[in-house]
């Protein structure tokens, strides 16, 4: 029943519209910074090295399809949450509004396969999108700028990674970011479980994903304490595969923290799924 | 007797305080049309809602088919086809790719064929490729009925099926659910807020009012019982009260106005009071007859306005 | 009278060329690297440099007279702003400087005689250079050279097969390197790697491996085009 209904899911995210938004906004914002790079790249990667230049040249080719992988994912990876959160946000708040979770609520699917079977939609729903996003900032841009060696900024200074030590580590970048993506995907089905319109949380995932942010980025010492547990601070845990060397223990941290989310969040759902009186 | 097939005890079930229901008790045997009657906001929805597991009940034992629906939720709801409040489906899919999710889920192996059958018999060809929200307000309940029908089940619960539809249509509901029972031997559920539907279609029923169970029984005998609630018009009231109880001794619930004379007698009795009150020189205006119980439902109607 | 005038001509002869043996020293050695019309050569760069992380990095190198310079590589490679060729341009015309002697050191077991060239020039790019030389090859084993807009870079050369042309096969540059800062927004890391290790160090390192020389063959000027 569980793989039936993960059928159903995805031919009702397939047929809605609003699931193509995220692509086409993925590309247009994509195919934006491609063509404001190839307009104007260099001087935005000489801010990159302008510290360096009164003492070293940088030579060889700096701004190539690797490094505007890099500066995408860096843009978009706070965006692309909500472009998530758009189609996953409605995926059961949405059936109350309609009316159709009350039809399906009748079959004979236990609430979990049925919860459960959303999630996994979520989840493929939610790969394609990363894969797209893949293709468009790595595939995309390394055919219009070509290959070349990474150079990164971080708070330590330059990192330059050889351009054979590279494709691996953005393969387990987008790895990354499919499970923060996957993390933000599991936390909006969870709020929509709680609500019967189709809006809400939508718009709830959102603001968590604002506040999160804001608190990871403050420089206050109370928040000190949670900062390493929110998930908005572990979604830029992909950036760690550009070091040298690669802190994986820092790495696995965020992994098992977003698991964790992603646990919680589908627990907490099925719970209070569970337990609900659909009256819609 | 037939087999029961539903059997709901005392059942119970608060919402934020609000009792919605307090004691609701019925049982359904095979191929009844059974009918649920009772005013709007009775309970009605949430009895259905509770026996289709959407809701779960505070207190009380829902058994189908001989087993309880808490236990063999998967077994119960295989042989169960339902529309629930009006039928909501997908809007922006086709009433047959609506079909086709609902049959992957249904518990049954339902073929292209046999949703091609169902969408044929509810009367939907040529439409089944239109997206749902094309649909008119008859179309989408004939859809409902087919999602209900088309895995084949044992029973089928329809709630207020033909609210909304032209009479054309309540029409062809009624004639859909008599067929349901007398053709292919289906076991039905009918609720409604209306007595003259339910006495159309349904042998056995129940009524509920305020979230209990009032009476139950064959609708023959709840409807046509020789009790009835007479009320005459007369310009004499005292004078034919007064004749009244002295010649006739089983007279009940006698009410008395200005101008009128109400009681419950035996519908044999009447043509007797009438001449018995002409040869007596009192005016008769107007004669109204009900059947006990008809009265008795239109009053809770209109206590609950 | 006859051997007196020859004393007093050897006394003059000598006291000329007492006058700039800097000079001839230097000219020695620019006499040397001009007998190069052309080359290219294969170079290893090895940067060691704080706040910059970075692998070997193999490039090729074209020279051809007088200041044009290209290093091509795929890969990026890091080079002191101050090039190659810089110090050669300056010191090939005599005019741009002044230069005394001022001592010697000892440098690889080998007294070098240090030259220290004074840029004429207000606006020269190179203000000070010391240039420590090989009294009998002539060439620079050691030169620390203050620029106007890049700080001073100190470096050392070494010699092998290519000793005749002045074409050195290691190259050592260390450079100041000044404190770096950067936007937050582009250094934000979750897992702050590194962070508590700050580096102390004020000069960076660049090593470079010079090989595969291939001198006065002929170099298309369509290489040094961008």
């Amino acid at each position: 029943m569980l793989l039936k209904n993960t059928h159903n899911e995805l031919i009702k995210i397939l047929a809605k519209p609003r699931s193509y938004i995220g692509f086409i906004a993925l590309t247009v914002l994509i195919g934006v910074i491609l063509l404001a790079m190839k307009a104007d790249g260099e001087n935005f990667i000489s801010f990159v090295t302008a510290s360096f230049e009164q003492t070293l040249s940088f030579n060889g080719l700096i701004l190539n399809g690797n490094l505007i992988a890099f500066i995408i994912l860096q843009m978009l990876i706070i965006h692309v949450p909500l472009l998530v959160a758009l189609v996953t946000g409605d995926l059961v708040s949405g059936e109350a509004a309609m009316g159709t979770l009350r039809m399906m609520g009748t079959k004979p699917i236990s609430r979990n396969s049925f919860l459960l079977s959303k999630f996994l939609a979520g989840a493929i729903y939610t790969f394609f999108l990363t894969l797209w996003l893949a293709f468009l900032s790595l595939i995309v841009g390394q055919f219009m700028f070509g290959t070349g060696d990474l150079i990164v900024l971080n708070s330590d200074g330059l990192v330059i990674i050889p351009e054979y030590d590279i494709m691996w580590r953005y393969g387990l970048a987008f790895c990354l970011a499919y499970l923060s993506l996957l993390s933000i995907a599991t936390m909006s089905i969870c709020f929509s479980v709680f609500s019967d319109n189709s809006i809400g949380p939508i718009v709830s995932t959102m603001a968590v994903i604002i506040l999160f942010t804001i608190i990871g980025s403050l420089d206050v010492s109370t928040f000190d304490y949670i900062q390493p547990f929110l998930i908005t601070t572990h979604m830029a845990s992909w950036r760690s595969l550009f070091e040298i060397p690669i802190p994986y223990d820092a790495i696995m941290d965020s992994i098992i923290i977003l698991f964790v989310h992603i646990i919680g969040f589908t627990l907490l759902a099925l719970w209070w799924f569970n337990k609900k009186d659909i009256n819609t | 007797m037939s087999e029961m097939i539903v059997s709901v005890k005392k059942l119970k079930k608060s919402f934020k305080g609000f009792k919605a229901l307090e004691d609701v008790s019925f049982s359904v045997y095979k191929n009844d049309v059974f009918g649920f009657l009772g005013p709007n906001g009775a309970g009605k929805s949430t009895s259905l809602r509770c026996m289709l597991s959407l809701i779960e009940a505070d207190d009380g034992h829902i058994e189908i088919f001989g087993k309880s629906l808490r236990k063999n939720r998967f077994e119960v709801l295989s042989n169960i086809g339902s529309i629930i409040e009006k039928p909501d489906f997908y809007k922006y899919l086709s009433a047959f790719k609506n079909l086709e999710i609902m049959a992957r889920i249904s518990g049954r192996q339902v073929s292209k064929s046999e949703i091609e059958d169902i969408i044929h018999f509810v009367g939907l060809e040529g439409r089944e490729k239109s997206k749902f929200k094309t649909y008119s307000h008859g179309m989408k309940q004939r859809l409902g009925i087919a999602q209900a029908l088309m895995h084949n089940p044992e029973l089928i619960i329809l709630d207020e099926p033909t609210t909304g539809l032209d009479p054309q249509g309540i029409v062809d509901i009624r004639e859909l659910i008599i067929k349901l029972s007398k053709e292919q031997g289906k076991t039905v559920i009918l609720s409604s807020h209306q007595l003259s539907e339910i006495e159309m279609i349904a042998n056995r029923m129940v009524i509920i009012n305020k979230g209990k169970s009032i009476i139950e029984g064959e609708v023959n005998e709840l409807l046509n019982s020789s009790q009835m609630m007479v009320k005459f018009s007369s310009d004499d009231p005292k004078k034919f009260c007064s004749i009244l109880t002295k010649e006739f001794s089983d007279i009940a619930d006698l009410k008395v106005t200005d101008s009128e004379i109400e009681f419950e007698i035996n519908r044999e009795n009447i043509p007797e009071i009438n001449s018995l009150m002409v040869g007596q020189n009192i005016n008769i205006s107007g004669i109204e007859q009900k059947r006990k119980l008809e009265d008795y439902f239109i009053k809770m109607i209109q206590n609950e306005k | 009278m006859k051997y007196i005038l020859i004393l007093i001509i050897g006394l003059f002869s000598g006291a000329y060329t007492a006058q700039n043996p800097a000079q001839d020293l230097l000219n020695k050695v620019v006499e040397k690297t001009s007998l190069v019309n052309d080359y290219s050569a294969s170079v290893l760069i090895k940067p060691d440099v704080p706040m910059i992380k970075s692998l070997p990095v193999k490039a090729k190198i074209y020279f051809k007279k007088k200041d044009k310079f290209k290093v091509v590589s795929k890969s990026i490679a890091i080079l002191p702003k101050q090039g190659f060729t810089d110090v050669n341009v300056f010191l090939s015309n005599p005019k741009n400087y002044m230069v005394v002697e001022a001592g010697a050191k000892v440098i690889n077991n080998t007294t070098t005689r240090l030259l220290t060239v004074i840029a004429n020039e207000s606006s020269s790019e190179i203000i000070l250079a010391k240039l420590y030389v090989h009294p009998k090859h002539y060439v620079i084993l050691e030169s620390e050279i203050t620029t106007r807009n890049s700080g001073t870079v100190k470096v050392n050369y070494k010699y092998s097969s290519q000793l005749s042309y002045g074409l050195p096969s290691q190259i050592k540059f260390t450079v100041d390197v000044k404190e770096f800062k950067m936007p937050k927004s582009f250094s934000s890391n979750p897992h702050k790697v590194g962070s508590s290790k700050k580096s102390n160090r004020k000069t960076g390192v660049i090593l470079l491996d010079i090989s595969n020389y291939v001198v006065n063959q002929g170099i298309s000027d369509a290489i040094f085009k961008n």
